[in-house]
């Protein structure tokens, strides 16, 4: 059985597997950044400006120091936008936080309530009439809902903007600024929580009725304890693990999850830019949101492998469970 | 412990009073049926180009005809074939490697665990899009391939969830006592742990289908598939520039109910299967 | 010194808007108010970002030149009505000198204060010649001499003809007291770097949102802009942006005019200035072979492509390459009417027969091609087409097995670039700029670097007219020219062009601007309806 340190080392020996693979994987990308950025335009560069271009693009010092560079946290400069790296990746982070994470949470919770309810009302109307309607749901792909709500919403009834995060450069004060990126985020943020609340209530649905069964519960319910304490203090236990298992690897999809609906939005954010990033071949970018939402996912679940512990005293993932 | 339950016994009759499982079968039926009778439902040859482009609904043409000309019934026939196929392969792979990777994890634990969850980090961390762009452009592999490209990408979803399922599971008197009894692993992983989670799979099996699906819609919209291939995902993609025309109602529209007409399809048959497959749940469907 | 200069400038924007709010309000002419002083006029971008707009740091395309126009002045600018002063206020050609020389706008002002000198222009070639601005060629400039404080003189080695357009309308000035003391321009990205004399001064750009400000010069020296500020926006969905008023001038689908003339928008067209055209690998057989070029072109049936992939709205290319609004389009260049039969009967003369397959081929070897296609960005906005699915229906009912491959544009152009392909589908602009696009478009020794370029050699007398075309300083014997290189480019086919898609714009007529897309397209030739000419007072 691994300890706790064994545990980090197995965590630690992964994210140098993923800054490797960080490192290689751009390169095998077909092209390169100077044909994607020069080749289609109205330029035409000589064999010289050429090779001058791609030597003073030139940033490729080995793995090593590759990794050297990244310890001190430089992460590159991108090619198309001679910013330094992490700051693009900080600028569009709290972007894609507000639509993904916001989605993501907002899907998360309500998801739990209602699947938690409906499997307590199992056979019952409700429970039908929610399970359908989810299960239609559903099947609706984002780039359908994505457009249905443009279509309706910034379309025919122009109550929401078409797109973008913010009005911008405009001067608001606060609670201006704060009403408009929320009408800005309404459609895309809806989009998405059309898109995965289906999926956790399901889930939270499926794994509820998988413990309505047992005999805890009727321990609890004989105890006289209220039916909402059995609800969730007991029962719905059980469904927080593959809750906080599935909210662990949405966060995986944190990078390219909302790619369709921040294309159908305009929406800025980490997928947009990694998206572009490909387009142009802007290798060091491409590099540096790849290996920051690799080890962002890892982080997570690093995180996520102790409250499993919490919520379920059962689970003794670093000791010596049993 | 250890009950064993039949799940043969009076199946047909217990399944055919369930509204849950009658709707997905006749859906499952209704969409089986358009995928074999497509050759005789519509007579036109989804990749001709010959009708007049944006052509209304007409007797001809029951859903009118695209902006290339081609007739749109035909092409969501085409499409639903092609859509299916790419999903039921994906889904099952992507499944199949998923319930043996969760189990196994959470059987053996310890270094077993650790190396396949860290893969299946791996994995999840790296944007499939952008291998899916690597390799269709450099090997422009069948959709097949792709699928399985896919599927072999997407396990890690599927096996953390059976995996933090089995955790608990595994400490269940049931399992403890069939482990003291001298039960092998592989009998325990085999006759206990694995068909007491099957709702597990069939809802993550549906999700499974629904990520090919939404993922093949995603990657034709990048136009990383063959743009000759029908597919369900393919036709909404090519009707999105188009929506503030009339046409959204006849072209984007119908792709769209159908996608999710397979995906409730397989949603239903899991929610009623889980119930008969769930030997703990006998009691709550019996009564 | 930067800083106060801004702040002083943005409370005379709010004085400036106050007073014309005011003047509205009293004199109760709400109409007449859009003329008087626009606050600001936003711009839609499908992809948003396209660099920094400094001749370094912009993207080499159309729209980052377009970005980096607004900051930068040229010695000329191509107008509605063709070259009209701008930095200089006169120039003539003298052959004895053989120079260009241009007389300066005294009036005219760096965005710090300073005057713009003959120096700076004389600095400018300097610049450019030792830090290559990639849109100018300086090959044919020997040097640059001032004169005075404002007048100087370019010097050629000798005689090029696209010096005004090429030149003179495209290389935006420097300014020599920031620049000399930069030692890489490349990388040189301060505040100081985009110090123009343009109408505009550069205040922000956001490479997260892709949006970009742009704030008026109220010292440039042809009057204050119309609009007091400039933004430009990243908005996917043109059509709901314009209506919800989120934008004022975008590029559109031609489906999306009608529905929005019924709203009240204004639609301006394209003259034929974006081609779309099939590029061969005339390096490999059986493509090296001019007849099966020419059956190709037999074979294609390009109003078909139009109707099929762009529902109409396009027309047919001229295969002299040279759009046939310019200036020196030949109308005696030859063409190849869809003609499937004399398609057939040139490949049965280069030994082809249909097979028991019903394709066709040659001493038992199937004739198979390889056709690339790849989402085409046109005019800033990436469109699927079917275009790569027309051709080959048109190709193999001909009998031409054909392999369609769609791949990301990225990897089509390495492709292409490699000569690792058979047929692909590609288009550019400029067509409608000076007739340099044709060297770039064809000979190798211009475009080597361009994916767009067919690069092709074998034909000794069409390099030889390309050059000299170049040479030719009389209109009428440069006219000449270019029609043989026409005529010649269309008998050997280095590449087949297709058409000429319809490319639309609407803007809100609100805000008083009325934009247009230039004749001959902005600077070198770029199709895009978005010239500072518009904005002039």
């Amino acid at each position: 059985m691994l300890t706790w340190r064994g545990h980090l080392l197995a965590y630690l020996l992964t994210a140098l597997v993923m800054v490797y693979l960080s490192y290689r994987l751009p390169g095998w990308l077909p092209g390169d950044f100077v044909t994607a950025m020069y080749a289609d335009s109205h330029v035409v560069l000589g064999a010289e400006q050429e090779a001058a271009l791609r030597e003073r693009l030139q940033v490729d010092g080995g793995f090593g120091s590759y990794l050297l560079a990244l310890a001190r946290l430089d992460w590159g400069t991108s090619h198309a936008f001679r910013v330094p790296v992490s700051d693009l990746i900080l600028n569009a982070l709290p972007w894609t936080l507000l639509l993904m994470g916001g989605a993501h949470l907002l899907a998360t919770m309500l998801g739990f309530v209602a699947g938690v309810e409906a499997a307590w009302r199992r056979g019952g109307r409700i429970e039908r009439t929610s399970v359908g309607g989810m299960t239609v749901l559903q099947g609706v792909p984002e780039i359908g809902t994505g457009v249905l709500l443009l279509m309706v919403f910034a379309y025919h009834l122009g109550w929401l903007p078409a797109g973008g995060g913010a009005t911008l450069y405009v001067d608001h004060g606060f609670a201006e600024r704060a009403l408009d990126v929320l009408r800005h985020l309404a459609l895309p943020l809806a989009t998405l929580l059309l898109a995965w609340f289906p999926g956790n209530f399901l889930l939270a649905r499926a794994s509820m009725v998988l413990v309505l069964g047992q005999s805890f519960l009727d321990t609890a319910r004989a105890k006289g304890l209220p039916p909402i304490r059995v609800r969730y203090a007991h029962a719905a236990r059980n469904v927080l693990l593959p809750m906080a298992t599935r909210f662990g690897l949405r966060f995986a999809f944190m990078v390219t999850g909302a790619l369709v609906v921040e294309t159908i939005f305009s929406y800025p954010g980490l997928g947009t830019l990694l998206f572009n990033a490909i387009g142009a071949r802007d290798l060091p970018l491409i590099q540096g949101i790849v290996l920051f939402s690799s080890l962002a996912v890892l982080g997570i679940n690093l995180v996520l492998e102790s409250v499993y512990a919490r919520l379920d005293p059962r689970v003794r993932v670093y000791g010596r469970a049993l | 412990m250890g009950a064993r339950f039949d799940p043969a016994a009076g199946l047909g009759r217990r399944l055919l009073a369930d509204p849950w499982f009658v709707t997905g079968a006749s859906l499952s039926l209704f969409l089986v049926l358009l995928v074999v009778l497509s050759p005789w439902l519509s007579p036109h040859d989804p990749h001709d180009m010959g009708y007049a482009a944006f052509a209304p609904p007409s007797a001809d043409h029951w859903l009118g005809v695209n902006d290339g000309g081609m007739d749109i019934f035909a092409e969501l026939l085409a499409g639903l074939r092609n859509t299916l196929a790419f999903g039921l392969v994906t889904a099952s792979a992507g499944l199949a490697i998923g319930i043996l990777v969760g189990l196994a994890s959470a059987w053996f634990r310890g270094v077993v665990d650790q190396v396949l969850m860290r893969v299946a980090d791996l994995l999840l961390a790296i944007p499939a899009v952008m291998i899916l762009i690597l390799l269709a452009s450099f090997y422009r592999p069948s959709p097949w391939v792709l699928a399985l490209v896919l599927a072999s990408l997407a396990w890690p979803t599927s096996a953390r969830l059976i995996r933090s399922q089995a955790l608990g599971l595994r400490t269940r008197p049931h399992i403890a006592a069939a482990r003291q009894m001298g039960g092998s692993s592989a009998y325990i992983i085999g006759r206990h742990m694995m068909p007491e989670l099957f709702p597990l799979y069939l809802i993550a099996f549906a999700s499974k289908v629904r990520m090919a699906v939404f993922m093949e819609a995603s990657l034709s919209f990048l136009g990383l598939f063959d743009p000759t291939r029908k597919s369900l995902g393919r036709m909404i993609s090519d009707a999105l520039p188009f929506y503030y025309l009339d046409v959204w109602w006849h072209w984007l529209l119908p792709p769209i109910v159908l996608l999710t007409l397979l995906i409730m399809a397989f949603t239903f048959l899991a929610v009623s299967l889980e119930r008969f497959f769930d030997p703990r749940l006998r009691a709550a469907w019996a009564d | 010194m930067n800083l106060v200069q801004h702040r002083r400038n943005g409370s005379n924007w709010i004085i400036r808007v106050g007073l014309a709010l005011l003047l509205t309000l009293t004199a109760g002419l709400p109409a007449g108010s859009a003329e008087e002083a626009v606050s600001e006029i936003r711009i839609a971008d499908g992809r948003g970002d396209w660099g920094q707009p400094n001749p370094y740091l912009h993207y080499p395309r159309g729209s980052g030149y377009v970005r980096m126009s607004w900051v930068f002045d040229t010695l000329v600018w191509k107008g509605e009505d063709g070259f009209q002063p701008a930095l200089a206020r006169s120039w003539v050609f003298d052959s004895e000198m053989q120079a260009f020389v241009f007389e300066l706008q005294p009036e005219a002002r760096w965005h710090d204060g300073e005057p713009v000198t003959a120096e700076d222009v004389a600095f400018t070639i300097e610049l450019f010649r030792e830090h290559p601005y990639y849109w100018i060629r300086l090959d044919d400039v020997s040097h640059a001499e001032v004169m005075d404080t404002h007048r100087v003189a370019i010097h050629l080695h000798r005689p090029y003809a696209p010096f005004i357009p090429d030149i003179g309308g495209t290389m935006p000035i420097m300014p020599a007291h920031i620049w000399r003391e930069v030692e890489d321009p490349n990388t040189f990205t301060g505040p100081a770097a985009f110090i123009g004399s343009g109408p505009y001064r550069f205040v922000d750009f956001d490479p997260v949102q892709s949006s970009y400000l742009y704030e008026a010069f109220p010292d440039y020296y042809l009057g204050e802009p119309k609009a007091g500020r400039l933004v430009y926006l990243r908005a996917g969905q043109a059509i709901a942006a314009l209506r919800n008023r989120e934008v004022d001038l975008a590029s559109i689908r031609p489906e999306m005019v009608e529905p929005l003339q019924r709203q009240g928008f204004e639609i301006v067209q394209d003259e034929r200035g974006w081609n779309k055209k099939l590029m061969i690998n005339h390096r490999k057989a059986p493509f090296d072979e001019r007849a099966f070029r020419q059956a190709l072109a037999h074979a294609i049936d390009r109003q078909a492509i139009i109707d099929r992939s762009q529902r109409g709205f396009g027309r047919p290319a001229s295969f002299g390459l040279l759009s046939p609004d310019h200036d020196l389009y030949s109308p005696d260049t030859p063409d190849y009417a869809h003609d499937p039969e004399r398609a057939l009967e040139l490949l049965r003369q280069l030994g082809y027969g249909p097979g028991p397959d019903g394709f066709l081929q040659k001493d038992g070897e199937p004739l198979e091609v390889e056709l690339l296609v790849s989402n085409i960005t046109a005019g800033g906005q990436t469109a699927a087409d079917r275009d790569g699915e027309v051709i080959k229906a048109q190709l193999e009912r001909l009998g031409i097995r054909t392999d369609l491959v769609n791949l990301e544009q990225g990897s089509t152009d390495t492709r292409i670039r490699e000569w690792n392909f058979d047929l692909a589908v590609s288009g550019h602009g400029g067509i409608a700029g000076d007739a340099r696009i044709l060297n770039e478009m064809i000979s190798s020794a211009h475009g080597a670097g361009s994916v767009n370029s067919a690069r092709f050699d074998a034909h000794p007398e069409l390099n030889r007219l390309l050059d000299a075309q170049l040479r030719a300083m009389d209109p009428e014997e440069r006219r000449g020219i270019v029609a043989q290189i026409q005529h010649l480019h269309a008998e050997e086919l280095p590449a087949i062009p297709l058409y000429y898609p319809d490319a639309f714009a609407a803007f809100n007529p609100d805000s008083g601007v009325r934009w247009f897309y230039t004749p001959g397209g902005i600077a070198k030739g770029i199709p895009i309806p978005q010239n500072k000419v518009s904005l002039f007072p």
